[in-house]
């Protein structure tokens, strides 16, 4: 019988932090019972990942929420050294005074990232938070949010993600024009808000809400939009200026690379003015995806049309025809599509998905037009939310009869 | 084989060698772009221009050995050929990592000190899989670990976790609280003056009960401190409310001090009483007489204690002795006051001093008060005669 040596123990403490940390925080702190040399060896890891998975489950909500906290607080009691990452995701703590405790003691540990989804309650994030100047990125959801009046931001912020949180419109662009490097906005769940954000360096903005209006001021360096608006059942809450809200949105975003947009969004840009061409190309634009266009709506077509020949470079384009009738207009003329596009080119487009089609002229003539204008296209799926099977056959009859540019075109039609 | 074989028939395909000795001793010779995969290698090949010769090789750290060496190269020989694709990256990747846990374990080792980031994070991950979701036992067994951890030892991180944790954290803000507030409370007892007199009252008491012959000297020890406090009370601008009560103390600490000394055989229950009275009563008039009038005052006290003790003590066989007056000079002493009278003449001045202190304002004649205060005592002594 040899002498069975340890493999393991004595490799060195990087190494060891490296494997810890691809355990769960669970079975990286059971590691603790292993040896005396592993007594400690998880307590210096700077990346904490909490949520209910670290207790025992139990049917009772009360135990589970019970233990989880006496488990995160003694974790970090026995924790040495600073923690760089704190993850809280679980729906059981909700509004608890140990979670001001935790914060605290992060705010003297040079936390950098600090994410904390709670169920739902108001949960009132304390002051010390506004203390943790080192952050990088902070996720908060189901909180209340009320920075104190001497503070100016997070200096070294670049991810800044915001669910449901209760908070001023001042505070919050206030915080934005306070993080100068933030490369990151995610900001859902928020009614009424008029936002006006200035961030130099953002990359990807990420909005979803009822907001009443967008001003993107100063966001040079965009390259991701998702944008979902919901709305009152009354339109006159969009402010009907003058300005074409397509260029307000989308006039300073120049390195965009991907624009999405939800429910009410086309119809939002679609509000104002138009001046007729749009005043940048979107160079890198390659992707867009619209959902619920209401092709009834001849404005709403009209920036499908304006952002699709502004973007040389498109690639793939997913359009769904929106189901909510809410506005029953008059089906306007269809010659839209016969001025100004007709010897248009999109010269990369590849893919074209349409959902919810329901056989309107105008949402028939666009793929006509896709068709028609695309030399290297090579998939067009289209997808229909008609019941009555003799419309529907009546549809494909119709799309199977545009002429096609590109050789390789498959039109494919697929039921929902 | 085959390479170095093609190499010669090539001459013009030059490819260069690295020499590397391996720790147990193995001299090896590696294509260049393989070994410059891994960064310690190309430093040292850089930085100290090691490796071109089989005289000079390269020493690899002490935890790659031939074995570990050859492992890594494969995986260097792999991954430095530039045309793969992630997959296929990854699939070498998933095959490499199957070896049992020791070589495992040591192939982590080797390529940390070869500061082979990528292989690091592979092999570590391999581990982490090992390790994930088994038993304690079960990972013992696996990588040969010593349960070396008592029975209770082993409790005690759950115990902590599961037990302890708030109620250690309500100790330690408890611990807190009671701190601040004792720093509170002896912030005020330094200002009402109690705490600081407490202390050098004991310290002179035990100087006092315990050195008769010294006693005068003491004193004068103490007056003198007393003296230099009260100059440095007055030299400085600062907080002179403090120095004040400070000063004031002192001289209350005095007449303990005195009083104490003069009656150095008498019951000890009394030395405890006089210094306290002396001590509030001094705390509550610290506030209103001038620091110039207390100097005075201080000194013709002092003056008139000093005779009282002196004499005293000086009678060792409880003598009788003119006690003089001296302050006013036109007054003289007549009688023999012996050594209780001189004790009671002490405490009965002392009381007065304080009652006709308490009366004293701002700007009266302090020097007219105090000539008073020693016609009193002076019949006061009479009076106990005649008792």
């Amino acid at each position: 019988m040899g002498e069975s040596l340890d493999l393991i123990s004595d490799l060195p403490q990087s190494i060891l932090e490296n494997i810890l940390t691809r355990l769960s925080l669970r079975d990286a702190i059971r590691t603790s019972v292993l040896s005396t040399k592993w007594r400690y060896k998880w307590s210096t890891l700077t990346d904490l990942t909490f949520d209910e998975k670290c207790v025992a489950p139990s049917t009772e909500r009360a135990v589970v929420e019970t233990n989880l906290v006496r488990f995160i607080t003694g974790v970090l009691l026995l924790h040495q050294g600073p923690i760089h990452k704190f993850h809280l995701s679980t729906s059981f703590l909700q509004c608890r005074p140990d979670i001001d405790q935790w914060l605290l003691f992060l705010s003297r540990n040079d936390i950098k990232e600090l994410v904390l989804e709670l169920g739902e309650g108001e949960f009132r994030v304390p002051s010390c938070l506004f203390n943790c100047l080192k952050l990088t990125r902070l996720e908060l959801c189901h909180c209340e949010f009320d920075p104190p009046k001497s503070f100016n931001g997070f200096a070294s912020l670049k991810s800044l993600n915001l669910h449901q949180i209760l908070v001023s419109p001042e505070a919050i662009e206030s915080l934005i024009s306070g993080c100068p490097v933030l490369e990151f906005l995610s900001l859902s769940y928020f009614d009424s808000l008029v936002l006006s954000i200035s961030a130099p360096n953002l990359m990807y903005l990420y909005l979803d809400g009822e907001f009443k209006d967008i001003f993107l001021v100063n966001t040079p360096k965009l390259v991701a939009i998702s944008v979902s608006m919901y709305m009152h059942e009354d339109v006159a809450d969009f402010e009907q200026s003058s300005d074409y809200n397509l260029v307000k949105f989308l006039g300073g975003v120049p390195l965009l690379e991907k624009l999405v947009g939800y429910i009410y969004f086309t119809k939002y840009l679609s509000i104002g003015d138009d001046p007729g061409r749009l005043p940048i190309t979107y160079i890198h634009l390659k992707t867009i995806e619209l959902y619920q266009v209401s092709f009834e709506d001849a404005n709403e077509v009209l920036v499908l049309l304006r952002l699709v020949t502004h973007s040389p470079n498109l690639k793939e384009l997913k359009v769904s025809a929106s189901p909510i009738q809410l506005f029953p207009l008059e089906e306007e003329s269809f010659d839209l599509f016969e001025r100004d596009y007709f010897d248009y080119k999109l010269p990369r487009l590849e893919t074209v998905r349409m959902t919810d089609v329901s056989g309107i002229r105008n949402e028939l003539e666009f793929i006509r037009f896709l068709m028609g204008t695309s030399p290297v296209l090579e998939t067009v799926i289209v997808t229909s939310s008609l019941s009555d099977k003799e419309a529907r056959m009546d549809m494909v009859v119709e799309l199977l009869r545009f002429p096609r540019v590109s050789p390789r075109a498959q039109l494919l039609f697929l039921q929902d | 084989m085959s390479e170095s074989d093609l190499d010669m028939m090539k001459p013009e395909t030059m490819q260069s060698y690295i020499w590397l000795q391996t720790s147990d001793g193995s001299l090896q010779q590696v294509e260049q772009e393989v070994a410059m995969f891994c960064p310690m290698i190309c430093q040292e090949v850089i930085h100290k221009g090691l490796g071109s010769s089989e005289s000079h090789p390269i020493s690899l750290p002490q935890r790659v050995n031939t074995a570990m060496f050859s492992l890594v190269l494969d995986y260097c020989r792999f991954h430095q050929v530039p045309g793969r694709s992630n997959k296929e990256r990854k699939s070498y990747d998933e095959k490499f990592m199957r070896m049992d846990t020791k070589r495992l374990c040591e192939l982590t080792s080797a390529a940390d000190s070869l500061q082979l980031k990528t292989l690091v994070d592979i092999t570590s991950r391999a581990l982490a899989r090992i390790i994930e979701g088994k038993t304690p036992e079960e990972i013992r067994d696996i990588f040969h670990l010593p349960d070396d951890l008592t029975e209770e030892e082993k409790l005690e991180p759950l115990k902590n976790t599961m037990d302890d944790p708030r109620i250690r954290l309500l100790n330690r803000l408890y611990a807190k609280k009671r701190k601040e507030l004792k720093e509170r409370e002896r912030l005020k007892n330094v200002e009402m003056g109690e705490h600081v007199d407490e202390r050098s009252v004991d310290d002179l008491l035990t100087f006092i009960n315990g050195r008769d012959p010294k006693m005068s000297k003491g004193k004068k020890k103490s007056k003198k401190k007393k003296d230099q406090k009260i100059d440095s009370s007055n030299d400085k601008e600062g907080p002179e409310d403090f120095h004040d009560k400070e000063s004031h103390d002192l001289h209350s600490k005095q007449q303990g001090v005195e009083e104490t000394g003069s009656r150095e055989r008498e019951v000890p229950e009394d030395d405890i009483f006089m210094p306290k009275v002396a001590g509030s009563e001094d705390g509550d008039i610290d506030d209103e007489i001038d620091p110039a009038m207390k100097e005075m005052l201080d000194r013709e006290v002092e003056d008139f204690a000093r005779r009282l003790n002196s004499n005293w003590v000086c009678s060792l066989g409880q003598e009788r002795r003119p006690v003089h007056f001296s302050i006013n000079s036109n007054r003289t002493t007549r009688q023999h006051i012996g050594n209780d009278i001189s004790f009671f003449g002490c405490i009965i001045f002392a009381s007065i001093v304080m009652l006709r202190w308490t009366d004293v304002g701002y700007g009266l004649d302090v020097k007219v008060n105090l000539q008073d205060t020693i016609d009193e005592l002076q019949w006061l002594t009479q009076f106990w005669l005649v008792i």
